[in-house]
């Protein structure tokens, strides 16, 4: 043990998208906040989200203010993140034998279109056969027609980011990489924690609230201060592509009538996903090849070349559901509960537990409003209508940008899609626009700039933050580029840099090989050329 | 409100959306829907382009068509199928990337392509590329 505790009015564990958007409400209204999170922020169950900020059509079956609940909230958030969201046009085709038909379908998209100005989405429209099959070459020859509905897709990596870097510049302290190992306790109430950080070093901080926002993890922070947290956690896989595959998003049923989303993103497809109990480990999960055939399977059927794309990834995450028994995995609500554990008698530990990232944003609200009320504290909430950073101002036309930095637009469009307004910014701290991961594009400068300025300590971090070995080459063309930067950034000697890329290496190697075939042997085998001397395996 | 509550609400509009189509002739939506999202910046693909496009996406970023043939305007050969071919949305943000020099000489694609490991029409993913940028 070494220095003395640090105190805090709240600590949060957690840094998915919801402990660090409490962290950043809680600390713009006033607060202190320390942020910790095991690993990176939003390495679990965030970052293997579907990426996209929904209203929720599918609860007009079952509540419509939770629809118009999560619109709302889906438009504050494309409002302060501009820079992050991308509109994604879903074309949701209609086939013999499904369950909804066209008609049913295009009820519900009019009676989703009342809630649609919310988030700033256009209305529905309705296709015939004909016209779905111009607007969308790909799709089975059967369908009886289509509908369209709009929503968001988002980077979650750097939202989550943009949330941690706000709390910290309102004064939040954020540490990455630290585990909380044991919850201090003083006769049965908690006031604080005990944590090992990235050097291995422990330490305690002191606070009045502990905020338990883990994810599926809640049950086991829970477990430190001998309360439970009832979850029935789900685990859920994507197929990533790199690059575009359709021109619409596109919703499929899988063979046991689930819905399924092919979603469209700035460069690349995101296919999923599965939704199935979980019961492993939470710190290894892995894709199954059964889980990538099921995909594949339902979308095979609305859009029959599916299986000539290559993917290069997988994702998987497990979601925090609520318990519930004797209901299917799909048919669990994504509702969330801010439980305050008071009534089980420990004082001081708040858990927020389900929930989804479309409303992260009000779950963060609700949570924030339970601590300050146990607090005595009385500050509005300001989130929703407070610019994430890089949303201060109006972004400058890429081309313009590019010719006064001498970087190519492309670069600009995905700096400014990283960083937005403050895109010059990022470029100015790393004073050099050589190109170091071609697929992105991204800038030494970006790279050099999220190693001193965004917390990323090992390459795994650098691809959530900015997107190294994010594409096609899946890291073959610039991995070991990247490995030189952050290591002169952070110090590392020549065998830590070695080791960085090699540990990234074998980490991405887990979530590519389920989908490795044909074309991705190719690559594969480019792959090991480039990373020959790494000794891997 | 409950679920009943909500069941119900969707049974009336399901009733007044049969009503509305039986007296009202529907027209086309498809221009509409293309016209506000390549406003937007998202451009679909052709047919015909879509017929190629599993082809043209095959990119693994080796490099080799480098040796082969050198820039389209200041773009480096290989980023038009590692990153331009990639994005959905304001690929028409960097067609001045693209745009080449009064009298420059369009590379070399089939030499480029000849040395490809894995068979990418170059060619075909430059016109590609070219029409989603140029709108």
């Amino acid at each position: 043990m070494s220095a003395a505790p640090s105190a805090h009015d709240v600590c949060v564990i957690g840094g998915g998208v919801t402990g660090a958007g409490i962290a950043r409400d809680l600390s713009m209204r006033g607060l202190s906040v320390l942020l910790l999170d095991k690993g990176d922020w939003g390495a679990g169950t965030t970052g293997a989200s579907s990426w996209m900020i929904h209203g929720g059509p599918r609860y007009l079956e079952f509540d419509w203010d939770t629809t118009r609940l999560s619109t709302q909230d889906a438009g504050y958030i494309v409002s302060i993140a501009r820079n992050l969201v991308y509109r994604v046009v879903f074309l949701i085709p209609v086939l013999p034998h499904d369950r909804n038909n066209i008609e049913r379908m295009e009820t519900a998209m009019e009676v989703y279109d009342r809630f649609q100005p919310l988030k700033k989405a256009h209305p529905h429209r309705r296709l015939t056969p004909e016209e779905a099959h111009r607007a969308e070459p790909g799709l089975a020859p059967d369908i009886l027609g289509a509908v369209t509905m709009e929503e968001w897709g988002i980077d979650p990596h750097r939202l989550v980011w943009a949330n941690v870097e706000d709390a910290i510049a309102h004064g939040a302290r954020a540490l990455n990489h630290t585990r909380v190992t044991e919850l201090i306790r003083d006769a049965g109430k908690v006031i604080g924690v005990r944590y090992r950080g990235a050097d291995g070093a422990s330490s305690e901080a002191r606070a009045r609230v502990v905020v338990n926002a883990t994810g599926p993890w809640s049950a086991d922070i829970a477990g430190m201060a001998g309360v439970k947290v009832h979850l029935r956690p789900a685990k859920g896989i994507h197929i990533v592509y790199p690059h575009r595959i359709s021109n619409f998003a596109i919703s499929a049923e899988s063979i046991d009538g689930r819905d399924l989303l092919m979603v469209s993103h700035a460069g690349f497809t995101l296919l999923g996903t599965t939704d199935d109990d979980f019961y492993g480990d939470l710190d290894a999960v892995d894709v199954l090849q059964d889980e990538v055939d099921y995909l594949l399977q339902g979308f095979e059927r609305v859009f029959p070349d599916i299986r000539r794309y290559r993917p290069v990834r997988t994702t998987t995450g497990v979601r925090p559901t609520l318990f519930k028994w004797r209901k299917y995995e799909d048919e669990l609500s994504r509702r969330y509960e801010v439980i305050d554990h008071a009534r089980e008698g420990v004082e001081g530990l708040v858990t927020i537990a389900g929930g989804k990232l479309s409303m992260y944003r009000l779950m963060a609200e609700e949570t924030s409003d339970a601590v300050c009320r146990k607090l005595g504290h009385q500050a509005p909430c300001t989130t929703a209508t407070t610019p994430l950073p890089g949303n201060e101002s109006e972004m400058e036309p890429a081309a313009e940008l590019a010719a006064r930095c001498g970087i190519p637009a492309l670069a600009v469009v995905k700096l400014q899609s990283r960083h937005g307004s403050r895109a010059e910014k990022v470029l100015d701290a790393g004073k050099s626009t050589r190109i170091v991961c071609r697929c992105e594009p991204l800038t030494e400068s970006e790279l050099v700039y999220a190693a001193g300025h965004e917390q990323v300590r090992s390459l795994a971090d650098a691809f959530r933050r900015v997107g190294v070995a994010a594409g096609p080459c899946a890291g073959a063309a610039c991995v070991l580029r990247a490995a030189e930067i952050v290591g002169r950034e952070l110090g590392w000697s020549a065998s830590q840099r070695f080791e960085a890329a090699r540990d990234f290496v074998q980490g991405a190697w887990l979530g590519r090989a389920p989908v490795l075939d044909h074309a991705g042997w190719a690559q594969e085998e480019l792959a090991q050329g480039a990373f020959r001397g790494l000794r891997i395996g | 409100m409950g679920r009943a509550d909500s069941l119900a609400k969707l049974a009336w509009a399901y009733g007044l959306h049969q009503a509305r189509r039986r007296v009202s002739r529907p027209k086309s939506q498809l221009p509409a829907l293309l016209d506000t999202y390549t406003r937007e910046g998202i451009r679909p693909l052709t047919a015909a382009e879509y017929a190629e496009h599993p082809r043209l996406v095959t990119c693994i970023n080796c490099g080799l068509c480098a040796f082969a043939a050198t820039r389209m305007g200041k773009t480096r050969l290989p980023d038009l199928a590692s990153s331009y071919m990639r994005l959905y949305a304001r690929v028409g943000d960097a067609a001045s990337d693209l745009a080449a020099e009064s009298g420059a000489a369009e590379p070399d694609f089939a030499a480029a392509s000849a040395v490809c490991p894995v068979g990418l029409p170059l060619a075909d993913v430059a016109a590609v590329v070219r029409r989603l940028t140029a709108g």
